[in-house]
């Protein structure tokens, strides 16, 4: 059985493509067969936080006009081989995709026999956002604590609710997770952003992880290696949590308090 | 021309949709520009979110007489200039049909038809018709058991509307009876949208950003601290909107 598996925000830099990139390593190093999607057409930058830029000979876009076949167009990735990536295109825009030539794509890494197909939702409401989540089972909703990604988290789980194949037709629904991201205890301690609480309690929903505000991103995106993999880091432990809840671990949630400051560094101020 | 043919051999052009949508009625007393004009930048600079460039309609009920298309055209001047977007007439009387063609405006239903107040020519407004009937009895108020999200409208017809989760801001509850919200309150409520008076809002934890019952709103851009958070209903005493704590 294969689970399709949307990340997506409504709005834009809040952490989707990180998120989709970590989780699909995640589960990939737990053996699962998993295949991650930009759906950002004409702003791919998932290729790059995977660090396969350079091997992109065909893309999505080129998959669904039929240019390629499928498996032309899926990257595997170098560290773990149970995972692959499907790049967005660079020089089309978004009106490629089509409902018809998204779920040929899906059908195909259905056929495949992939675990799981992760897809990485463009920003916005718009058509790509649409079609990214249009054949999800699951959603991960990426929000920041702040006012407006929780507004705008809201109306997509508006979309969600109503907008999707799994809604239409009726078959239960898609099942949505909330991940906050870029979440920074200091600023929460300081009523500066909305905690953990609040955002559940706004959004009625339950939260599948808490990514904490991290250099290591950066640093992990501009070597091209989800940062995940980047062993001593908080946020690669909590996406870990969050993958072992998505598997259907339960886990307390970590990093919710900022880190105690050490002797020394108390010592030497700073 | 081959592109062309691949669009129309892709679906149909367009979708007729027919679909409930709250429009705000603007009803005039007069038909001085100057006058509109001045009552109007003041209400919509105390509600700009919720007043700019948003589509009215304009009930020339009040005004119980026929304006000339030159008149009409001032009036819609100085509501486009304060922000709004007219989309159609309104009137009980059969004067709007005339004026239609040269203003260029669909004729819509009057929301609440306008009465003339008891003492002629003052401008009270007190008795307000009650031209809808109560919803009948023994109908079920309709249940929506999910939580309303930002940009989704949950409308019932005829009938009560009972939200038992949240509301989120920039979701819209509409009924024709009462509207009951068993969870937070974040978005907007109207009760009583085809007039009826007797319709009240109640909800849990009160955070709205509108509440409108028969036509009567108020717009919250910063919430009362008496109310926030609390249990709270709406109800409308002639025409003022009253909120008050329940359980206090
Ligand atoms: N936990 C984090 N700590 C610090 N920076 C982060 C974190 N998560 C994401 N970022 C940074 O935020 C920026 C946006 O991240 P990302 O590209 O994943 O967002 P997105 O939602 O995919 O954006 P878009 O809407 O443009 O697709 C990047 O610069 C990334 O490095
Ligand atoms: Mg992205």
């Amino acid at each position: 059985m294969t689970e399709i598996i949307v990340v997506t925000s409504g709005k834009g830099g809040v952490g989707k493509t990180t998120t989709s990139a970590s989780m699909a390593c995640g589960l990939a190093r737990r053996g699962k067969r998993v295949a991650v999607i930009d759906f950002d057409i004409g702003l791919r930058n998932l290729d790059l936080i995977m660090g396969c830029e350079r091997r992109v000979v065909y893309d999505f876009v080129n998959v669904i006009n039929g240019d390629c076949a499928l498996k032309q167009a899926l990257i595997k990735d170098k560290r773990l081989e149970t995972l692959h990536v499907l790049a967005a295109s660079q020089t089309r825009d978004k009106d490629a995709l089509t409902e018809d030539g998204v779920r040929r794509v899906l059908d195909g890494l259905i056929a495949d026999a992939f675990d799981y197909i992760i897809c990485d939702s463009p920003a916005g409401i718009e058509k790509g956002a649409h079609l990214a989540m249009y054949f999800a089972d699951r959603a991960v909703v990426v929000v920041n604590p702040e006012v407006s990604s929780v507004r705008d988290s809201d109306r997509i789980l508006g979309l969600l609710a109503s907008k999707t194949h799994r809604s239409v037709n009726g078959n239960g629904g898609v099942k949505e997770h909330l991940l906050l991201t870029r979440y920074n205890p200091r600023r929460v301690a300081n009523g500066e952003m909305m905690s953990v609480e609040d955002v559940k309690e706004i959004l009625g929903l339950d939260v599948i992880g808490v990514v904490p505000e991290s250099p290591d991103v950066l640093s992990a995106s501009n070597a091209g290696v989800p940062v995940i993999l980047s062993e001593t880091s908080d946020a690669a432990a909590a996406y870990e949590d969050a993958v072992a809840r998505l598997l259907g671990e339960e886990l307390p949630l970590r990093f919710l308090e900022e880190p105690k400051r050490g002797f020394f560094a108390r010592m030497f101020g700073g | 021309m081959t592109t062309q043919r691949a669009e129309a051999a892709s679906g149909p052009a367009i979708d007729i949709r027919f679909g409930q949508v709250g429009l705000i009625q603007v009803l005039i007393w007069t038909t001085n520009p100057g006058a509109i004009l001045d009552e109007l930048t003041g209400r919509v600079a105390t509600a700009p979110k919720f007043f700019q460039r948003t589509a009215v309609s304009i009930d020339l009920g009040p005004l119980g007489r026929e304006p000339s298309v030159e008149e009409m055209q001032g009036v819609l001047d100085a509501v486009r200039r304060a922000g709004m977007c007219p989309v159609g007439l309104a009137s009980g009387a059969a004067v709007a049909p005339a004026l239609s063609r040269p203003l260029d405006l669909p004729l819509l239903p009057p929301f609440r038809e306008f009465q003339p107040p008891a003492e002629v020519g003052a401008r009270t407004r007190r008795e307000e018709p009650r031209p809808e009937p109560q919803p009948e009895a023994g109908v079920l108020a309709q249940l929506h058991p999910q939580p309303v999200r930002s940009g989704q409208r949950v409308y019932a017809r005829g009938r009560d509307l009972v939200v038992t989760a949240t509301v989120g801001a920039g979701a819209e509850l509409i009924a024709d009876g009462c509207v009951h919200v068993y969870g937070a309150l974040r978005g907007r409520a109207v009760a009583g949208a085809r007039g009826e008076t007797g319709a009240r809002v109640f909800c849990q934890d009160f955070h709205a950003e509108l509440v409108s019952i028969a036509g009567v709103f108020r717009v919250f851009e910063t919430l009362p601290p008496d109310l926030a958070g609390k249990p709270v209903q709406a109800w409308l005493d002639g025409d003022a909107l009253r909120f008050e704590r329940l359980g206090a």
